[in-house]
C-alpha cells in the first residue's frame, strides 16, 4: 500500500510518498521518478546516461524554475523554452519522458492564460505543449488548450 | 576677549572683505575692457564687411511683406526643380531646414511641404564672404526667398527628395525668421521607432510633438498623413454624389441624446441646457423622411466618454450616411462598402506617394480589401472565436480585444483588412435598431409535432403561442464594418414606424417627450430606410497601418487634452 501526503517545508508543502516496503519518499521528482520504477516504465526516465541527465535537468529545471515563479519570469520562461524546443519535439530530444509530463503539468496554468499572439509568439512551446496534451493519458482532467493551426499574426503588425 | 581684541578683530575682518573687494573690482574691470575690445573689433569688423562687401544687395533680410508691391516674380514649386529646368535662373521660396557651413561654403537644405532641395552658396563671382556667412546664420525654419542656378548633379542626393538637381544661390533673402531655439527637431520627429536608438539620438514623445502640433506638421510624415485625410473626405464625396447622394448640414447643438445619455457633452443654452450631437443621427433620419432619399452629411461629432485610449478622441469627424432602400438593408450595406471599397480603390491609386512616406516612418503591410465586401454574420464571428478558444455568451458584445483577434482571424481565413459584422445582438443597440424579422421558433414547431403524447403537444404548443406573441428578439438588423480589425463604422436598419420606434424608446427608458419630433417625423409616411457613421480619423489610421488615432486628428480633443 502506498500513501501520500504532504509535509510543510518553510513556505512550501512538499509530497511525501509512504509505501509498505521501504522508507517514506520525499519530494516530487522523487516520488515521480519512483512511480515511473514502479510502473515498469523505466524508458521514461531516460535510455543512454546523456539521455537521464538530460531528464533530469529538465526535472530540475521545473522544480526550481517553473514551481511559484514570479509574474516577471514566465516571459523568461517562455523564451528560453521555445528557443530550446526550436529542433526538439520532447524536452529530452526525441522520445517522451517524465520530463514533458511535469513540465506540462507545470506550465499548463501558464498557457491556458496565453492570448493567442503569445501563444503564436512562443510557437515552439505552443507546438510541444499541444503534442504533451494529446498524448495519450496525459492530460486526465485539465481542460485542452485551443492550438490554433495557423498563424494569424504574420506580421508582427499591432 | 577686550573691547579693543573684539574691534581689532573687526578691522582685520574689513581689511579682509576690502581686499576681496579690491580683486573683484579689478576682475570686472578687465571684463569690461575686454567686451569693450570685442565690441569695437566687431564694430570695425562689420564697417569693414559693409565696405568691402560687393555682394551685400543679393542677401539681407527686407521689410516685412506689408503687401508694398506686386512683383511679377515668379516663385517655382520645389517638386518642380527637376533636371528639365537645369541651367535656368529661378526664384524659389521654402524653409531652411538644415544648413551646414563648410569654408568658403555653405550647403542648404530648402524644404517646401514634404519636398526638399539641396542648395549652395559659394564663394564666387556672386557670392562674398559675407554672404555665405550669413546664409550659414539663418536660424533653422526660418523662411527664404531665393534666386538661384539650376544644376544638374552627377551624383544622386539621397537625402532630399529632388535627387538630380541642386540649386546654386545667387541672392538669398530671409521673409521670415524663426527663433533660433526650436522647442523640437523635426529629424527627431520622423526618426522610426527604434532607430537611431544605438547612437543615442532622441525621439520625440507624443505628447511632445501634439504640445507643439504646427512644428510636427511640418513634418513629412505629417504632411503626407493630411493629404491623405484630406483625400478620404474627397472620395467619400465624390462617390457618394456620384451615386446621387445629397450632402447635408446638420446641427450639433441639440435637445436630446441620440445614443443613449451617458456619453453625452452637456452645453448651458440660455435658460435651459442642450447636447452636443454625438451624431447627425436624428437629423439625417428626418431627412429621409422629408424625402431626400439618400444623404449625407461630413461634420464634427462628440463623445464625452472618458475613455484615454489609443483609438478614441472626445471630437472626431464623422463620415455620415443615409439612405432609402427597396426591401431589404443588405442594399444599404452594399452601398456602403462599395463606397468604402471606392475610397480605398482611390487611396491606393492616387496616394501612393503619401502611403509610402507615412511607411517609411511606420512600417506597415498595404492594405488589403475583397470586391465585394466579406460579409459575417455575427453569431459566425462568435463562432470563429469560440473555435480559438475564446469563451463569450452569444448575446455578448464584442470587447475590444475580441475584436481585434476575430480581425486577425478573419484576415488569415479571408485575406482581407476590411469586412462587415452582420445581424449584432439587438441588447447592444440603441433603440432605433430595427429587430431581425427571422425566429428560431418555425424550427422548433416542427420538433414538437413529432412529440406522440398529446399533454406534451399542448404544453408545447402553448410555450410556442406565447413565444410567437412574444418573440425572443436576440438579434437585429445592424452591422458593424472593421478595418485591421478595429470598427470603423456602425450601422443600421432603423426603425421607420412610429408605434414600434415608441415602444423601442420605452424599452430604453428614454424620455418621449424629449424625442417627440424625432417620432413624429414616422407617423405621416417614412420610407424603409438604413446608413451608418464613419469615423474619419480611424479610418485614416487603420489604412495607414498607425498606431494612435491622435496622429490622424490635426488638433486632437481627447479627456486630457484642450489645447492647442
Amino acid at each position: 500500500m502506498m500513501a501520500l501526503r504532504e509535509l510543510t517545508q518553510g513556505d512550501k508543502k512538499v509530497p511525501v510518498l509512504h509505501s509498505n516496503n521501504g522508507p517514506a519518499l520525499v519530494g516530487l521528482v522523487t516520488i515521480a521518478a519512483h512511480l515511473a520504477q514502479e510502473a515498469k516504465r523505466p524508458e521514461l526516465l531516460g535510455g543512454s546516461a546523456e539521455h537521464k541527465a538530460l531528464v533530469q535537468q529538465w526535472l530540475e529545471y521545473r522544480l526550481t524554475k517553473v514551481d511559484g515563479c514570479h509574474k516577471d519570469d514566465i516571459k523568461t520562461i517562455l523564451k528560453d523554452l521555445n528557443s530550446y524546443l526550436e529542433d526538439k519535439v520532447y524536452l529530452a530530444g526525441n522520445q517522451f519522458t517524465l520530463a514533458d509530463t511535469l513540465m506540462y503539468y507545470g506550465i499548463h496554468h501558464i498557457i491556458v492564460d496565453l492570448a493567442i499572439q503569445e501563444k503564436e509568439k512562443h510557437m515552439n512551446v505552443t507546438r510541444w505543449f499541444d503534442h504533451v496534451q494529446h498524448y495519450t493519458g496525459v492530460r486526465h482532467h485539465l481542460p485542452p488548450v485551443v492550438v490554433l493551426r495557423n498563424r494569424v499574426y504574420t506580421s508582427g503588425h499591432h | 576677549m577686550t573691547k579693543d581684541a573684539v574691534q581689532g578683530a573687526a578691522e582685520e575682518a574689513d581689511q579682509a572683505q576690502s581686499k576681496k573687494g579690491l580683486k573683484k573690482q579689478q576682475k570686472e574691470a578687465e571684463k569690461a575692457a575686454k567686451k569693450a575690445e570685442k565690441q569695437a573689433k566687431l564694430a570695425a569688423d562689420t564697417q569693414s564687411t559693409d565696405e568691402d562687401d560687393f555682394a551685400k544687395d543679393r542677401y539681407g533680410v527686407p521689410q516685412m511683406v506689408q503687401s508694398q508691391q506686386k512683383l511679377d516674380r515668379v516663385l517655382v514649386r520645389v517638386q518642380k526643380l527637376t533636371p528639365e529646368k537645369a541651367d535656368q535662373l529661378i526664384w524659389v521660396r521654402a524653409r531652411v531646414h538644415t544648413s551646414r557651413a563648410k569654408g568658403k561654403q555653405c550647403f542648404l537644405v530648402l524644404r517646401q511641404q514634404q519636398f526638399n532641395v539641396q542648395a549652395l552658396v559659394a564663394v564666387g563671382e556672386r557670392a562674398s564672404k559675407q554672404m555665405v556667412k550669413f546664409a550659414a546664420n539663418i536660424n533653422k525654419e526660418s523662411i527664404v526667398d531665393v534666386e538661384a542656378m539650376v544644376r544638374k548633379v552627377e551624383q544622386k542626393i539621397d537625402s532630399c527628395t529632388q535627387q538630380d538637381v541642386e540649386l546654386h544661390i545667387e541672392r538669398i533673402f530671409v521673409i521670415s525668421q524663426a527663433e533660433p531655439r526650436l522647442p523640437l527637431q523635426l529629424e527627431d520627429c520622423v526618426r522610426p521607432d527604434g532607430e537611431g536608438d544605438e547612437d543615442g539620438r532622441a525621439t520625440v514623445n507624443q505628447d511632445t510633438r501634439l504640445d507643439n502640433r504646427v512644428i510636427d506638421l511640418r513634418t513629412t510624415t505629417s504632411q503626407a498623413i493630411f493629404r491623405l485625410q484630406s483625400g478620404v473626405c474627397q472620395l467619400f464625396r465624390d462617390t457618394l454624389t456620384n451615386k446621387g447622394f445629397v450632402e447635408i448640414q446638420t446641427p450639433k447643438i441639440i435637445s436630446a441624446a441620440s445614443e443613449g445619455g451617458a456619453n453625452v457633452f452637456t452645453v448651458s443654452y440660455f435658460k435651459t441646457s442642450a447636447y452636443l450631437a454625438q451624431s447627425p443621427q436624428l437629423y439625417k433620419q428626418m431627412c429621409i423622411c422629408a424625402d431626400f432619399d439618400k444623404v449625407f452629411c461630413v461634420g464634427p461629432v462628440f463623445r464625452a466618454e472618458d475613455s484615454n485610449t489609443h483609438r478614441h478622441l472626445t471630437e472626431f469627424v464623422g463620415l455620415d450616411i443615409e439612405l432609402a432602400f427597396n426591401y431589404h438593408y443588405h442594399e444599404v450595406i452594399e452601398s456602403i462598402t462599395d463606397t468604402m471599397v471606392q475610397i480605398f480603390k482611390g487611396l491606393r491609386d492616387k496616394f501612393q506617394t503619401e502611403i509610402q512616406t507615412v511607411g517609411k516612418q511606420y512600417p506597415s503591410e498595404p492594405f488589403r480589401f475583397l470586391e465585394p465586401t466579406l460579409r459575417l454574420e455575427y453569431t459566425e464571428g462568435v463562432a470563429m472565436l469560440r473555435e480559438a478558444g475564446v469563451d463569450m455568451g452569444d448575446e455578448e458584445d464584442l470587447s475590444t480585444p475580441n475584436e481585434k483577434l476575430l480581425g486577425r482571424l478573419v484576415k488569415e481565413k479571408y485575406d482581407t483588412d476590411f469586412y462587415v459584422l452582420d445581424k449584432y445582438p439587438l441588447a447592444v443597440r440603441p433603440f432605433y435598431t430595427m429587430p431581425d424579422p427571422n425566429d428560431k421558433v418555425c424550427a422548433s414547431l416542427n420538433a414538437h409535432t413529432h412529440t406522440t403524447h398529446a399533454h406534451d403537444t399542448i404544453v408545447a404548443f402553448t410555450e410556442l403561442v406565447i413565444r410567437l406573441m412574444f418573440p425572443p428578439q436576440k438579434y437585429s438588423n445592424s452591422y458593424d464594418m472593421f478595418m485591421r480589425g478595429e470598427e470603423i463604422l456602425s450601422g443600421a436598419q432603423r426603425i421607420h414606424d412610429a408605434q414600434l420606434l415608441t415602444e423601442r424608446a420605452i424599452h430604453h427608458n428614454i424620455d418621449l417627450e424629449k424625442i417627440k419630433s424625432y417620432i413624429d417625423s414616422f407617423r405621416y409616411g417614412a420610407p424603409p430606410h438604413g446608413g451608418g457613421g464613419i469615423g474619419l480619423e480611424r479610418v485614416c489610421m487603420l489604412y495607414l497601418g498607425l498606431h494612435n488615432v491622435r496622429q490622424v486628428s490635426m488638433f486632437p480633443r481627447d479627456p486630457k487634452r484642450l489645447t492647442p
